[in-house]
Parts: C-alpha cells; sequence; structure tokens
C-alpha cells in the first residue's frame, strides 16, 4: 500500500515532539436535543423533552496524540465529536481550539477554523455527494476557501488521491463506481485538502471489512505522521483504540467514565463499566470459549431519563451498598434489592394479576386462587401470601432476617398499594452513594501532578476521593475486586 | 456433541441473475454439520455467506436461484414417508433426504419446525403493528398445528386463508392464536432471559431496545423446537456488551437443547467464542475450513491468515496491521478467471494458483482441508508469479478498479436483505427480465 | 447532472415498457400539433360559416364518415336535409360552423401552455421554498410548512375563481402571444422557408394567453413542490455529505445549491410531469367554466358543445378526447421517468 514507512511509527516519538498545551481543549461541553418542540407542540403546551445527548463532558486533546472516543451507540461520541467541530450549537460548555473558544468566532474567524479542523464521517456511502465527481468532491474545501485557481486545484486533487492511495486518474468518476475501502479514502482527500491540524474521525472504519479496515488504519497512520495530524478517533471498537490511540476517554450516556493512557485503560482499567466493556469483547484466538468473563446485565438506559447519580449504577456490578449493609448481603442479592426499588419506583409491577403459584415456572396451576390488588389494596389477611408470592417472583436469593423483614414491610406497603411508602422504605435502608451523587471525573491519589500523558481519571465512586463527604461508606478496595475477576 | 452428521451440503452453487450479468454467489459449496456443534461460516461482505444460509433455509429470492448442489438432511421419518410413497435414491440417502427435491410445501413445513433462523436486524423482523407476544404465539401456534397433524408433511394444518382471517376477526373465539400458545410465548420469553416476561409479551417491538428484541427472535426462532439454528450476523447490529448476552443466551440455549447452530458472521472473534468448527468463505467457495483450532492456529490459506492479521489485538498494541491488499472480487460470471480467486491478492500467488485449486486435505487434522495449493506445495521464490502480474491482466480486461460492491449489488453490506434487494431493484429498473 | 446511469435507465426503461412508449408518442404528436398549429390546420379556428352574406353554410357538419339528417321547415315545406362529413372539415363543425378540428389543434397550444408554465412556475415557486423549510428544519420549517399548509386548505377550484374573479378585469387578465409563423409569414421574413405561405399568413397573428389562470394553477399547485422538496430536504440535511460541507466552512446557499438541489431533483422532475397533466385538467376545467378569458381553449369548446351534445355529440367530444390524450401522454411520461429514475437513485446513492 503505502511504501513509505516498513517500520512501525513510533508513537511515543510523535508524542514527545508535541508541546504541553491542548490543541483542543473541551470544557463541559452539554448537548440537548429538545423533543415535543414543534409549533402545535407549543400550542398545545406539552413541555419539550431533553435528550443529553452529551452531559458535561470535558477533556483536553494535545498536539500530535491521537485519542480515542469509545463508548456504545446512543452514549453521545458521535454528536461530542460533531459539537466539538461546531457542526452542532452547543446547549453549554465551550471548546478551545488553539487557546480560542470556538462557539465565540466571528465569521471570518470561524472559516479560519474550519481549514484547521475537519472531519471524516462513518459512512463511506452517504459522505460523498452521490453526483459529484470525486474531483469536484475534493477540490470542493478549497473552492470555497478560494485557494488557488481551477488547475491549481485540481493538481492539489491529483496529488491528495495518490497520496491516499487512489490513482490521480480517477478524477472525473463518480463515488458509486468505487468500493467502500476507496470511497473511504476519498473521504480522506476531501478532509486533508486544506491542510489541517485537527482530524475528527468519526467511526472511520466500521463499515469496513476487517482487511480493508486494517489498510485505512495503516494509512491514517501515516497521514498522521507525514502531516503533523491531531485525532480524535470516535469508535466503538476497542480493538481498533487500543491500536491506533495514545489516549483514550470511555464515554457512558454522555458522560465520561475514565480517561487515561492507552495502555494503562487497557491493561488496568479502573472503572467497572471500562472494565466489563473490556471484558465483552470476544477475541479472536482459541483461548476465546474458556475464557471466563462477567457479562453487564440490561440495557443502557435512555438518555431521556437518565439516572440519578452515576449514570452506570444501574448496571454497574460493583455499586456500593451503605456501610451496615456491605457486610451483610452479596453485592447481587443487593443489586436484585436495588432493582426491586427501581420497579416500585417506575410503578412496573403488576399487582393485578399476581399468580399465587409463584413465577409461572411451576407447572400446577391447580386451581390455585390469583391474588389482585384492587383500588384500595389487599386485604390484610392476603397480604402475607401476597408478599411470599412477590418475593418468590422477583428476588432470587433467600435474604438474611434483618433485610428480610425490611423486604416484608416493603412489599406489605406495595399490597396496600402504598408504592411511594414501599419505595421510601427500600431507600431509607439500602440507598447507595452511587444514586445520590454523580461523581466526578477525578484523578485519585498522588497521579495528579504527573504529565497529562500519564494522567487517569475516573468517575467512579470507588476511587472518590472524598466524592460525598457525608457518606460514611467505607470504600472497598478495588484491587480485592479485580483479583475476584 | 454426537458427531453423527445432520446436514451435508454438496456443490451447492446459488446464482443470482441481474442486469450486469450473472453473479455467482454460491460456487460449489461443500459442506458438513454435525448433531449438536456450533458451525461457523465467516467471511467478508459480499463472500457469499448469508446467500449460503439463505439457500439452506431455501429464502433466496428472485433474481437469485439455487442452480445446482444437493442438501442432505438427516430425518429419518421423512425419509421412511418418501421410501412408502415411493421415492427413489435420488431424493432419499439412509436417513437423508435432499432438500431440494421436497416439494415446495414439504420444505415449508420445515421451516420453524427442523430449521430456524435469527437474521441480523430484530427491528425489522417485528411487524412493528403487533405485540412481541402475539407474534411469538403466531409462531407456536403454527408449529403446534403442524404437529396436531399426524402427517408432518402435510402442510394443510399449517395454511390460514383470507376466510380465516376475516372470521378472526370478527369472532373472537375463532382468534388463530390459542391461549396456551400464548403462555408459550411468555415461556419462550422467560427462557431467553427477558425479566417480566408476562409484561413484556404485551409490548410493541418499538418498546424494545436492540438487545431485547434480539432476545425476541431467538425466543421466536424456538417456538417450533428446531433442530438446527440459523443465526445470520445475530449480533452485528449490536453492542458488545449486548453482543456478550447475546451470545452467552446462545451458548446456553444450545447446552440445555442440544441444537445444532449454523452461525454466521464476519467477527472473528465471535466465532472463537462460539464455534466448534469453522469454514473460512472467500469469493462464493469455502476456502478453508476446519476445527477451530485448526484454522485459526495453524491457517494454511493465506487468506485465513491474512484475515487474522487484519485484525487489531486487544491485548497489546502491536505493530503496523497487516492488511490483505486490493478489494473484495467481483462475482460476476464473466469477470470470474478461472484461476484462484484469492491469487490477484495473494502475497504467494505461485505458477500453480492460475488453475482453481480442489479442495486438500491439511495434514495433522481430519477435518481441516482448505483450497490452496500450499496444503501440498511448498511455496518457493522461483515459482511466484511476478510483482503486478494480475494488475496487468486486469487492466487489459478491464480498464481501471471494479466497482465490486455496488455494480454487483452484493456485498454492500452485511445484511444479505439488502443484497437481495438491490439485486431486484436493479433488474426492475431494466423493467425486463433477468438475462 | 445528468450521469450516465440515469440515461441509461430512462433510456432502458423507455425501451422495455410498452406504456412509455404510448405516453412519449402522444406527447410528441401534441407538442408537435400545438407548434405547428398554423401548418396544420385546414381553416381559421375562428372563422364562421354560418350560411349570412355571402358565405355558405356549413354548421353543424358531422365528422368525416358520419352523416346526420334532420327535419328543416322551409317555407316550402319541409325537407330532410343529409349532411356528410367531408375531407374539409375532418371532425366536423360547430354550430357557428367554425371547423372543430382546427379549433382542436389550436386548443392544446393553450393547454400545453399553461400546463407547462403553470408547471414551471409552481415549481419555482415551491421548490426553493420546500428546500429551505426541509433545510434549516426547527422553526422556520414550522412557520413556512404551517404556511404552506393554508394554502393546501383551499379548496383548489374555488381559489382559482375566487383569483380569476380579482383580475378578471384587468388588463392583466389575458395576454396575446404572437404566433412566430403568422408573423413570418405575413411580413415575407423568410417566406421562402415557410411553405404555404399565404395560408399560414391567414391564421391568427396571436394565441390569447391565459395570465390569471396560468398564475391560479400554479398557486393553486406550488404547494405539492414545496412539500416534495422539503421531504427531499429533511433527508439530505442528514446525509454526512451535507455535514462535511458544513464543516469545510460551505455556506448554506452553498450547500442547498451544490448538494440539496441536485439531489432532491428526480422526485421534483417526475411531480413536475405529473403536475403538468394535473394542470391542463384544471385549466380546461376554468375554460369549460368560462373563467379563462379565452375562446380559444378545450374546457371552452367542451362547455360550447354541451348543450348540442345529443345531436351534434362531435363538438364536446373532439376537445375531451384532446384533454384525455394530453392527460393520459403526460401521465405516462410522468411513470416512465418515475420507475426509471427510482431505483437509479438508490443505486447512485449506494443503498
Amino acid at each position: 500500500m503505502t511504501a513509505n514507512s516498513s517500520e512501525p511509527p513510533s508513537r511515543t516519538e510523535a508524542t514527545t515532539r508535541a508541546d504541553d498545551s491542548p490543541l483542543v481543549s473541551v470544557q463541559n461541553l452539554e448537548k440537548y436535543f429538545f423533543e415535543n418542540d414543534s409549533l402545535l407542540d407549543r400550542l398545545l403546551g406539552s413541555d419539550p423533552v431533553a435528550v443529553r445527548a452529551v452531559d458535561g463532558v470535558s477533556f483536553d486533546v494535545y498536539r500530535g496524540e491521537t485519542l480515542g472516543l469509545v463508548g456504545e451507540s446512543g452514549c453521545g461520541k458521535s454528536t461530542t465529536g460533531e459539537t466539538l467541530l461546531r457542526l452542532q450549537e452547543p446547549t453549554g460548555g465551550r471548546v478551545e481550539f488553539d487557546g480560542r473558544n470556538i462557539y465565540d468566532l466571528g465569521r471570518s474567524k470561524l472559516n479560519a477554523f474550519r481549514r484547521d479542523a475537519q472531519v471524516v464521517f462513518q459512512d463511506p456511502f452517504s459522505s460523498l455527494d452521490p453526483r459529484m465527481t470525486v474531483g469536484s468532491i475534493v477540490t470542493q474545501p478549497l473552492e470555497i476557501h478560494d485557494v488557488g485557481t481551477k488547475a491549481d486545484r485540481e493538481d492539489r486533487a491529483r496529488d491528495l488521491l495518490e497520496r491516499v492511495g487512489l490513482s490521480a486518474d480517477q478524477l472525473d468518476r463518480y463515488p458509486h463506481e468505487f468500493s467502500g475501502g476507496q470511497r473511504q479514502r476519498i473521504g480522506i482527500a476531501r478532509a486533508l485538502a486544506l491542510e489541517p491540524e485537527f482530524l475528527v474521525l468519526d467511526e472511520p472504519t466500521s463499515a469496513l471489512d476487517v482487511s480493508v479496515q486494517a489498510q485505512v488504519l495503516n494509512l491514517l497512520d501515516d497521514l498522521q505522521d507525514e502531516f503533523d495530524l491531531t485525532y480524535l478517533l470516535i469508535s466503538h471498537d476497542l480493538s481498533v483504540i487500543r491500536h491506533v490511540c495514545d489516549r483514550v476517554a470511555v464515554m457512558y450516556l454522555g458522560e465520561l467514565a475514565e480517561v487515561g493512557p492507552v495502555e494503562t485503560l487497557f491493561e488496568d482499567p479502573k472503572h467497572p463499566y471500562t472494565r466489563a466493556l473490556l471484558e465483552s469483547v470476544p477475541r479472536a484466538s482459541t483461548d476465546e470459549r474458556d475464557r471466563d468473563r462477567e457479562t453487564l446485565s440490561g440495557d443502557v438506559p435512555s438518555p431521556r431519563d437518565p439516572p440519578s447519580g452515576c449514570r452506570f449504577r444501574t448496571r454497574c456490578p460493583q455499586v456500593i451498598p451503605p456501610a451496615d449493609v456491605e457486610d451483610e448481603l452479596e453485592q447481587s442479592t443487593y443489586r436484585q434489592i436495588m432493582n426491586l426499588r427501581e420497579r416500585i419506583e417506575a410503578r412496573e409491577i403488576t399487582l393485578e394479576e399476581v399468580g399465587v403459584e409463584g413465577s409461572g415456572r411451576s407447572e400446577n396451576d391447580a386451581g390455585e386462587a390469583t391474588l389482585a390488588v384492587g383500588e384500595d389494596g389487599l386485604d390484610e389477611s392476603e397480604i402475607p401470601a401476597f408478599v411470599e408470592t412477590m418475593k418468590d417472583r422477583l428476588l432470587a436469593d433467600e435474604l438474611p432476617a434483618g433485610h428480610d423483614e425490611i423486604v416484608t414491610d416493603a412489599l406489605a406497603e406495595l399490597a396496600r398499594r402504598n408504592w411511594d411508602g414501599a419505595a421510601d422504605r427500600l431507600r431509607e435502608e439500602y440507598e447507595s452513594v452511587c444514586e445520590r451523587v454523580d461523581p466526578a471525573l477525578e484523578e485519585s491519589g498522588d497521579a495528579r501532578e504527573s504529565g497529562y500523558r500519564r494522567r487517569h481519571p475516573v468517575a467512579c465512586h470507588l476511587y472518590g476521593v472524598g466524592a460525598d463527604p457525608t457518606s460514611e461508606t467505607q470504600i472497598p478496595s478495588p484491587s480485592s475486586n479485580a483479583d475476584a475477576e | 456433541m454426537s458427531d453423527e452428521e445432520l446436514l451435508r451440503i454438496e456443490g451447492l452453487c446459488t446464482r443470482f441473475f441481474t442486469e450486469n450479468g450473472q453473479v455467482n454467489a454460491v460456487e460449489n459449496l461443500d459442506l458438513t454439520i454435525d448433531e449438536g456443534e456450533v458451525m461457523g461460516i465467516v467471511g467478508e461482505s459480499g463472500s457469499g455467506k448469508s446467500v449460503t444460509a439463505l439457500s439452506l433455509i431455501d429464502l433466496v429470492e428472485s433474481p437469485g436461484r439455487i442452480t445446482d448442489g444437493r442438501i442432505w438432511f438427516r430425518a429419518p421419518d421423512i425419509a421412511d414417508e418418501l421410501i412408502e410413497s415411493g421415492a427413489d435414491d435420488e431424493v432419499t440417502d439412509g436417513d437423508f433426504v435432499d432438500l431440494r427435491k421436497l416439494s415446495e410445501e414439504q420444505r415449508r413445513s420445515l421451516r420453524g419446525s427442523r430449521f430456524s433462523t435469527i437474521f441480523q436486524d430484530p427491528m425489522s423482523s417485528f411487524n412493528p403493528s403487533i405485540t412481541v407476544g402475539e407474534q411469538i404465539a403466531e409462531a407456536v401456534e403454527v408449529q403446534r398445528r403442524a404437529r396436531a397433524n399426524p402427517r408432518s408433511l402435510d402442510a394443510k394444518a399449517q395454511r390460514y386463508g383470507l376466510g380465516d382471517y376475516v372470521l378472526s376477526t370478527v369472532l373472537p373465539s375463532k382468534k388463530y392464536v390459542t391461549g396456551a400458545s400464548r403462555d408459550r410465548a411468555v415461556e419462550l420469553l422467560e427462557l431467553v432471559g427477558i425479566p417480566d416476561p408476562v409484561e413484556r409479551a404485551d409490548e410493541y417491538p418499538h418498546e424494545y431496545s436492540g438487545g431485547m428484541l434480539q432476545r425476541a427472535m431467538i425466543a421466536q426462532a424456538l417456538a417450533g423446537e428446531p433442530e438446527v439454528l440459523v443465526a445470520d450476523e445475530p449480533t452485528t447490529a449490536l453492542d458488545v456488551t449486548i453482543q456478550a448476552q447475546i451470545l452467552d443466551l446462545l451458548s446456553k440455549l444450545q447446552a440445555e437443547t442440544g441444537m445444532t447452530i449454523l452461525l454466521i458472521t464476519h467477527n472473528l472473534g465471535v466465532i472463537a467464542r462460539m464455534c466448534d468448527r469453522v469454514g473460512v468463505m472467500y469469493a462464493g467457495e469455502i476456502v478453508e475450513r476446519g476445527t477451530l483450532e485448526d484454522v485459526f492456529d495453524h491457517p494454511v490459506h493465506p487468506y485465513t491468515r491474512g484475515l487474522l492479521g487484519s485484525v487489531p489485538d486487544l491485548e497489546g498494541a502491536g505493530g503496523r496491521l497487516q492488511p490483505i491488499p486490493g478489494n473484495v472480487p467481483s462475482l460476476l460470471d464473466h469477470e470470474m478467471p478461472d484461476r484462484c480467486y484469492f491469487a490477484d491478492r495473494c502475497p504467494k500467488a505461485m505458477d500453480e494458483c492460475l488453475e482453481h485449486p480442489p479442495a486438500f486435505d491439511v495434514e495433522g487434522s481430519e477435518y481441516h482441508t482448505t483450497k490452496c495449493y500450499l496444503a501440498t506445495t511448498e511455496y518457493t521464490e522461483e515459482k511466484a508469479l511476478p510483482d503486478g502480474y494480475f494488475d496487468e491482466a486486469g487492466r487489459a480486461a478491464d480498464v481501471g478498479e471494479e466497482p465490486s460492491e455496488t455494480e454487483t449489488g452484493i456485498g454492500t453490506g452485511t445484511d444479505s436483505e439488502t443484497e437481495t434487494e438491490t439485486e431486484a431493484d436493479s433488474v426492475q429498473s431494466d423493467g425486463g427480465e433477468p438475462r | 447532472m445528468i450521469s450516465d446511469r440515469i440515461r441509461r435507465s430512462v433510456r432502458s426503461e423507455l425501451h422495455s415498457s410498452r406504456l412509455a412508449q404510448v405516453g412519449l408518442a402522444l406527447v410528441v404528436v401534441i407538442v408537435l400539433m400545438a407548434t405547428l398549429a398554423p401548418f396544420i390546420v385546414p381553416h381559421h379556428p375562428e372563422a364562421q360559416q354560418v350560411g349570412t352574406g355571402d358565405t355558405e353554410d356549413r354548421t353543424n357538419l358531422p365528422p368525416i364518415g358520419f352523416s346526420t339528417e334532420h327535419i328543416q321547415t322551409t317555407p316550402d315545406g319541409q325537407t330532410e336535409i343529409v349532411r356528410e362529413g367531408s375531407l374539409e372539415h375532418p371532425m366536423g363543425t360547430n354550430t357557428r360552423g367554425q371547423d372543430v378540428f382546427s379549433r382542436f389543434v389550436y386548443g392544446a397550444r393553450v393547454s400545453l401552455l399553461v400546463g407547462l408554465l403553470g408547471a414551471g412556475i409552481a415549481t419555482v415557486l415551491g421548490v426553493p421554498y420546500g428546500l429551505a423549510a426541509g433545510y434549516f428544519g426547527g422553526r422556520t420549517d414550522d412557520a413556512l410548512m404551517r404556511g404552506a399548509d393554508v394554502m393546501l386548505a383551499f379548496p383548489s377550484l374555488v381559489l382559482a375563481i375566487a383569483l380569476v374573479g380579482v383580475f378578471r378585469d384587468s388588463g392583466f387578465h389575458t395576454t396575446g402571444l404572437p404566433d412566430p409563423f403568422v408573423y413570418a409569414a405575413r411580413h415575407d421574413i423568410l417566406g421562402w422557408v415557410i411553405p404555404r405561405s399565404d395560408h399560414v399568413a391567414s391564421m391568427p397573428s396571436s394565441v390569447t394567453f391565459p395570465v390569471t389562470v396560468t398564475l391560479v394553477v400554479a398557486l393553486v399547485n406550488w404547494v405539492w413542490f414545496a412539500r416534495v422538496a422539503r421531504g427531499e430536504a429533511i433527508s439530505i440535511r442528514q446525509q454526512e455529505y451535507v455535514k462535511a460541507a458544513k464543516s469545510i466552512g460551505a455556506s448554506h446557499l452553498t450547500i442547498l445549491r451544490q448538494h440539496v438541489l441536485p439531489n432532491s431533483l428526480t422526485p421534483i422532475i417526475v411531480l413536475a410531469t405529473i403536475q403538468v397533466a394535473a394542470i391542463i385538467l384544471l385549466e380546461s376545467a376554468l375554460s369549460y367554466l368560462g373563467f379563462s378569458g379565452t375562446t380559444l381553449t378545450w374546457g371552452q369548446d367542451i362547455a360550447r358543445g354541451q348543450s348540442d351534445q345529443r345531436s351534434q355529440w362531435w363538438i364536446a367530444t373532439m376537445p375531451g378526447l384532446g384533454i384525455v390524450f394530453a392527460v393520459i401522454g403526460v401521465n405516462l411520461i410522468g411513470d416512465w421517468l418515475r420507475d426509471a429514475l427510482d431505483p437509479s437513485i438508490e443505486g447512485e446513492g449506494g443503498v
């Protein structure tokens, strides 16, 4: 492909060249989308619903490095990328490029910024206008910024095409004449036309086959060295991130969970989410079948109504219980009680038909009555039966005596149709610091003074130094948990 | 895992007849699948892996057609029945029956009860206006009615005409789906790990997340307690954490029911996680197959090696990736040369490679075969084809690069549905019959 | 702008679709007829031959191949008059002795002009409006499209009648468009190119073109263009190449001109074709009701012939057939373009 460097380019070399001020500094960036916000909705008086795609994200991208932004679909990583290029207007926060807030830029300054920061998109099919020739696609940026004469621009386009591994005589072809990988190269050529300093790569290889993906990743690597580029690589593919990036930021539901150097983060992930993410990726090796892994349960919650406190707590395998509960309950049992409470709070439990025989798993439906909780709740005499049924259905484990009592109390409230009472009873006893306080992205311990390359902040109460001063929670040692895996 | 063969595919050819010419999506494919194993087929887009799956379950749509080959399926009951009714050796072979020789109705009756499929995109596999529970119950009902009929090959019991439909909308007692099927649907939902199955059964597909819908689709596929589950890119549309859940679920179900799974994916990690044996597809044929260890640890075919080398390693940064140069080849019949299809991208192309290789057994393993001369011949510098050999040949045949993907309509995505639709469209735009 | 692929697809669709061929043939014939009217028609379309003065009574002649009989009461008693169609008046004559065929041919001019210009004006009004609404989205879209919806809410015929009522007494209502062939024949310009120049010179020197009606049909129909354009713009807005254009600093106008407009053209072309047919119908309806201000249109002729439908069926039927053929022809062409262009958009956009 590119005969430029036979040796793997050293990444450390690239980073030592850079100075220590960030090229891009994202501070508390917020981007909400509003639903139900049309004229009609306003006339009818319905309130807009905010979808918090990006909710207070801060990170820096330093000159010459590749920062990876990784997360699952819907976590807001692409929106972050587009907002920090001002392709969308932010709801809040600022983004400094070369020390200047890009949201304050006037027309001409903004134009200058557009020359310096470019983007490569995911979809090689929709990112090129089907009705423009490759030549006009690649020269379009030059035309808009009025660079050179028409002949100059075409020469430049030829150079660029050759540089990205296409042949210069393909200038007057249309995008549909190219394969996915080739189109992605055209997209890269367009992004490079104005000689930018900074490139946002938004899932540049996820639509490509692995063999072609490898070609494009190698090309991006070469170009970075050749043109001194700084990359923000947005991807859901952890192995791509691992391969390409110097530092990584892990995003979950609009917030950053963890930021750190690639080696540290992959070998010693701190945030339970990062850990789960890494464990979930199936490795392409024969050891994979026997590799034990703990998968996350449940789905990503909706960004319309994100969980209070730590966004990850609804799926986290390491939610911090209150101190007095911690010793008595297993994490899994605690999780079950948490889930029970969540469902009570969301009023998701059907009370109309409570089969006494239990979960439906048992086959004996020999005429056993069902309990129906009416408007006024159950008769007092039926409450114990109701509670037992519910416990059977909703909790897999037996609870220790003290906790059994609390849960029984709460379920009895439920039998009286007192949803709030039931929820309060459980919250009193089991509320976790994770749901009260949203952990800040903070450096733990002594690493705070080290250079940016070694910083490894985490947004998790397991590492939070004084995350919540009122909490008496003893923070469990993360290492013991790591050992357990 | 018992070592008894359940499926034996011999010389399968599936072609698409498009306005640009004949596309050989699957070319002379041989494959055996043992009962109770997980067989994986891995390949890039346009390699024909999805069409293989569709051919197996007889869902290839126009302008595509299975043009040749046999699909032997072990089903002693059907074989007996066929022999009784005077079928000859063409149709049955011991306990095996050739699915392609069965009548349309007989084949249809096998779907769901013997074969089930899960597809990549669960969202488009469910009807958005009917609750998930109802749709699964329907699948249960179809199978229940089929089974109620003693003659399993007679699909009449499954028939549900317009009259029945009108009746069912008017008279509640004539509803197609019975209460028992509904209960079974809830059980199935619970089996695939959907929390609160009773409540969730009454929800509509859009109220489910992607992972949940994929679970529901698996539940639907399990309705007929199939012997073979064909999973076509079951996790491609999902996030890694959800993918891990679904793979665990499939493993669990497979262990519990002992069903055979044919797993089709482009993700080598998924293959490594799930499969006992693997076939690697390239340009419509299986270029290498063997046990997981054979293929992953001792690959012979340069394409397999290239594929494995292209995947960035999660465990260590490593050096540069080793991509396979070039693009996926065109599958147009008139552009497929009579040589090893991979030779033009192969780092070890030799003189022999100008002839299409047969399947060679690889030493050291019982099941390991490859369609590459490297299995028998040592690669030496003298035999190597000169650099740029295929560039010149290719340029002579067709100036410039092949827009292989859109032009042939094959391989624009991993989704087989899109592929066939594109095909159909391109033919319609011509307005005529496939030439 | 039009790629080879589209050209190929249009051609192959024409090749394989009988209906498209019929449509194209119909439209070509009608267009030729309208353009070359002075050469084709045997008589001046307005010339009356009612039997007064020194002209012969040639009213109510049947079309060629037909004959009528009727009893005429004269002072000498009753005579039975048999009239036979003749080659001189192939479609017969009307109650004023005007040649129906000549009127048929000239009527095509008005219908086609109004159809094409009306659709053109509607496109020019509707497309930018809709593109802007769809591209900018949000509040802009809300405001613009609610306005358009108000237009849609009026019944189109009522709106047309109201507008015609306002303008009908102004000088603006109709205008005469000079006929270049007749002008050339009369002034002996290029006389040698024009065959039968004496005949041509005797034809009407101008066509009365109903300006108000054209504007009215455009006003009634532009909303459809706006809606289609908006839909296209909304889907194109989300394409990554539009984002890419933004990221290189292209202005909204550039994006609209370079990306949004070209990529939304295909459905607009299809719509415009179909709208031509709809507008021809609307124009006929308006002139049938007497609002067009010209006397030489198909709709007007139908209205005139209507009362004699039983005895002189051809007077209303011939222009009626004209409308039917024009509308069918244009619609078939619309279908052809739709079938030919739509799949190729997908092909080009790359599935």
